[in-house]
């Protein structure tokens, strides 16, 4: 049984002029231990999304199911209870300004109903685990963004929830910031078994940690599955948009054909454009180009522009596809 | 007036004066507390929103916020002899004080309550935060920097009205104002009852922004 299930989910806006579809028919299955990004532009629902999860955002329909309880049918008492189960870590941290960092994390335990006693002894735990043992004191204007998040994780963790779902949360961090919390995050799924959600705009922290990943376009669910399986063949429209978002490629694509080969495995690490080049005699221009390392597996993909020869160009692309490189189309679709 | 007439009148009228002004303040707090907290959690965007409720009440505080204070002095007076038995000094003017000061004191507590960073009471709300948890655990300490700094203000403009109250009645240096420096062209006495409240007013901004400032933790060091 899934953890997280969501079925059916809509979610309508109505305004006083017009209805904005955030959410439309979304399923979607998170398991027990995973990872899951949720990516999308901004503007796609993702946020919504996840604020449906933990019933902050009532959905207009269908069910969110979390550790087999269907959310729709608990009291406003049994909800709030559950949400000890479900923390959430924000962009902008959301700490108490008013309140330490101690403060800030009892803050979690004192709604909870948490003991004194057993509210020191766990904040202490946690100040370890997060790594802010001597900023004990500080309140939160006195700490750096990266900081500020690692109380908001230790407060996140503080009533020992099942899932943590994270809004961007790394979204106003520096790169190196974004990895230490990123890394941060990893750990305690991994040593705690907490599956965690995140929601996020950039692709490079779906890379970096997700096990799994959905894209979420325009209010819909375009894709889903394990971060290689969509990484390496990306099939809506979307998820091409967001994987090749990054080429920087734009201009001077459409009209001559392209075409894009995806290494997978042993065949990363072999020269296979040097061979090619050498064996043809063609040339060709490497538009774009990037290895990734996703969940411990490399892959890599390369988008090449073809010379105006048609024989040539069916020249090459039959030496790619004897080296057992998968070779597609490039369209007006990846960008 | 002579000097030695002079001191034991003044002090008279400081003491009635503050008098008058904290226990009006108190009492507006007392009654604008809960009306802030209702009118923030009513209201389209609050956690409970009630439509009726919060155009109700947010209609009565701009009316009696849109009365002039010495107006509703006057209108209040049979309520005014109810309660304290009389409608002239120091405790019976206590009464218009609090129907004045009460809604102002309403509005400046809401906006410092709306003041608090949304994110915050959602992070509160996402913990399975109750909605008296939020308010008391949250929202309030969250905002009292804000609170505190609306509370000098408050209190500075029940003392102004204080001092109006005098003339119809009312006590404390305003009263000593009216009837010793207007209706007795004592200018001596008019000159010193404005210097004291203008120090009286400066003691409340001091203190309150010393207190505002000592308990914001929100500044860096």
């Amino acid at each position: 049984m899934p953890l997280i299930e969501l079925r059916h989910l809509t979610k309508t806006f109505k305004g006083k002029t017009q209805t904005v579809e955030a959410l439309r028919d979304i399923n979607l299955c998170i398991d027990q231990g995973d990872i899951y990004g949720i990516i999308g532009m901004s503007g796609a629902g993702k946020s919504t999304l996840v604020r449906c999860i933990n019933y902050l955002e009532r959905p207009t329909s269908g069910n969110v199911i979390i550790d087999g309880k269907d959310l729709s049918t608990l009291t406003p008492k049994a909800l709030r209870q559950l949400r000890q189960q479900v923390s959430m870590i924000f962009q902008h941290f959301n700490l108490l300004q008013q309140r330490d960092v101690r403060g800030n994390i009892a803050f979690a335990m004192e709604i909870a109903g948490a003991k004194r006693a057993d509210i020191d002894k766990r904040i202490d735990e946690l100040l370890e685990l997060v790594g802010l043992t001597e900023r004990q004191h500080n309140y939160p204007s006195q700490l750096s963004g990266g900081q500020q998040q690692r109380v908001a994780i230790a407060r996140a963790l503080a009533t020992n929830p099942k899932i943590i779902l994270c809004d961007e949360a790394t979204s106003a961090l520096d790169p190196t910031t974004t990895t230490s919390i990123l890394n941060l995050l990893r750990e305690i799924n991994q040593k705690l078994g907490i599956t965690i959600v995140i929601i996020t705009h950039e692709m490079s922290v779906v890379e970096s940690i997700c096990t799994h990943v959905a894209i979420i376009d325009n209010g819909s669910l375009a894709e889903h599955g394990t971060v290689e399986s969509v990484f390496s063949q990306p099939k809506s429209k979307a998820a091409k948009k967001l994987i090749f978002r990054k080429t920087g490629a734009d201009g001077g694509i459409i009209g001559d054909r392209m075409i894009r080969i995806v290494f997978e495995g042993n065949a990363s690490s072999e020269p296979v454009i040097a061979s090619l080049v050498l064996e043809c005699h063609v040339s060709v221009n490497i538009m774009y180009a990037d290895t990734r390392d996703v969940g411990g597996k490399a892959f890599g993909q390369m988008i090449l522009q073809l010379p105006e020869d048609k024989l040539q160009q069916e020249k090459i692309i039959y030496y790619l596809q004897s080296k057992g490189l998968r070779v597609e189309e490039v369209d007006g679709d990846a960008h | 007036m002579p000097i030695e007439k002079m001191i034991p009148l003044m002090l008279e009228g400081v003491r009635d004066t503050l008098y008058m002004t904290t226990v009006s303040t108190l009492f507006a707090y007392l009654l604008g507390m809960p009306l802030a907290i209702l009118l923030v959690l009513t209201a389209p965007k609050g956690l409970r929103p009630q439509a009726v409720v919060y155009r109700v009440l947010d209609a009565v505080v701009n009316i009696f916020r849109s009365i002039p204070f010495l107006i509703l002095m006057i209108l209040v007076i049979p309520l005014t002899r109810l309660i304290a038995g009389k409608a002239y000094g120091s405790t019976a003017t206590i009464v218009p004080l609090v129907i004045a000061a009460a809604p102002y004191v309403a509005r400046m507590i809401e906006s410092s309550l709306l003041e608090v960073d949304p994110g915050v009471i959602e992070a509160a709300q996402s913990m399975g935060a109750s909605v008296p948890e939020i308010i008391f655990k949250v929202i309030i300490p969250e905002a009292k920097t804000s609170l505190i700094v609306g509370a000098t203000i408050s209190s500075g403009t029940i003392l102004g009205y204080s001092a109006m109250s005098g003339a119809i009645g009312g006590g404390g240096l305003g009263q000593i104002a009216i009837s010793y420096g207007y209706n007795r062209y004592q200018t001596d006495v008019l000159f010193v009852t404005v210097i004291l409240l203008i120090v009286l007013m400066q003691v409340i901004q001091i203190i309150g922004m010393y207190i505002s400032r000592k308990t914001d933790k929100r500044i860096r060091e």
